[in-house]
């Protein structure tokens, strides 16, 4: 059973996952991060370790999606890695979470991870490329 | 050489840099001066690719930095210079480091801390060393980004000693 945090800046995280919950139900063992202005790193810290320990409880794969590479959620999840069993993912959307929660039992850690970074890139169209390949 | 922004930011290299501050002042080196980071092989790895091609980073400890911005190494480089507290910053001005304007960023809260903005909170230490700053000519404001307002220590100083 993998685990997912989303980490994000302001809410963005929070609605993403009921974004995803109102597409495909329930999303066992997930958690959001808002990362606030005024919140202080050890406050932040606190937070990464409460959700790894909640999601990858028994030391289960847990994969942390981020919003931008260089910003604070990003920079302190990364503190946290542990490469095989907890890795980070920036770029979060909400194709890349759907795919989470239907791929995350057949895959490895680092399957899943790599996956979901091309799926993340592939998932993205523009309506006028869609409407010209029908042409 | 010209330092186009000196911060106290305790996240350092975060978003607010990279996508608020680095294209606004066309920055083109950012300076990090925190001896913790300096020894931190890993976090300074990590917190060198976060930065995009083409600027250039540079961690090293609060004096080795300081030393290297009175030198002309970094030729005609825009400098975003990063501390993490009001005690590094007061340190490397002592060293020489000249600097016109400081930023206070995010100074976050902590035990014993007095909040004076969203994002500064301070204790007599942090007051001490920005006072002194600001005595040796070096104009202090606060702000978080650049779109938002400029507020200058004095009047800062001055709205907390009546809290």
């Amino acid at each position: 059973m993998k685990g997912l945090i989303v980490a994000t800046h302001a809410n963005m995280a929070g609605e993403l996952l009921k974004a995803c919950e109102s597409i495909i139900g329930p999303l066992p063992r997930s958690r959001a991060i808002s990362v606030r202005r005024e919140d202080n790193i050890d406050e932040i810290r606190k937070l990464f370790s409460d959700a790894l320990e909640a999601v990858g409880a028994d030391g289960a794969e847990v994969l942390i999606l981020t919003d931008i590479l260089g910003g604070t959620p990003a920079n302190i999840g990364m503190s946290f890695m542990e490469p095989g069993r907890i890795d980070l993912l920036t770029g979060v959307n909400l194709p890349m979470l759907l795919k989470f929660f239907n791929s995350k039992e057949s895959l490895s850690l680092n399957e899943l991870a790599e996956m979901l970074k091309a799926y993340g890139q592939q998932a993205i169209h523009l309506a006028s490329d869609l409407l010209k390949r029908q042409v | 050489m010209n330092i186009v922004l000196a911060r106290i930011d305790n996240r350092l290299i975060h978003g607010q840099i990279l996508e608020s501050w680095v294209p606004n002042l066309r920055a083109n080196c950012i300076i990090v001066a925190n001896d913790e980071v300096a020894q931190a092989v890993m976090q300074k790895i990590l917190m060198k690719a976060a930065v995009p091609t083409g600027i250039q980073v540079v961690v090293d400890t609060v004096e080795a930095a300081s030393q290297l911005l009175c030198t002309d190494e970094l030729g005609d480089a825009r400098v975003l210079l990063l501390f993490a507290n009001a005690s590094d910053a007061r340190k490397s001005i002592e060293m020489g480091l000249a600097l016109k304007k400081l930023n206070l960023g995010n100074m976050h809260a902590g035990s014993g801390k007095q909040q004076c903005s969203c994002t500064i909170f301070l204790d007599p230490a942090d007051v001490e060393d920005i006072q002194k700053i600001q005595d040796s000519g070096v104009q202090v404001t606060s702000q978080c980004v650049p779109s938002e307002r400029k507020v200058n220590w004095t009047s800062m100083f001055v709205k907390m000693v009546k809290n």
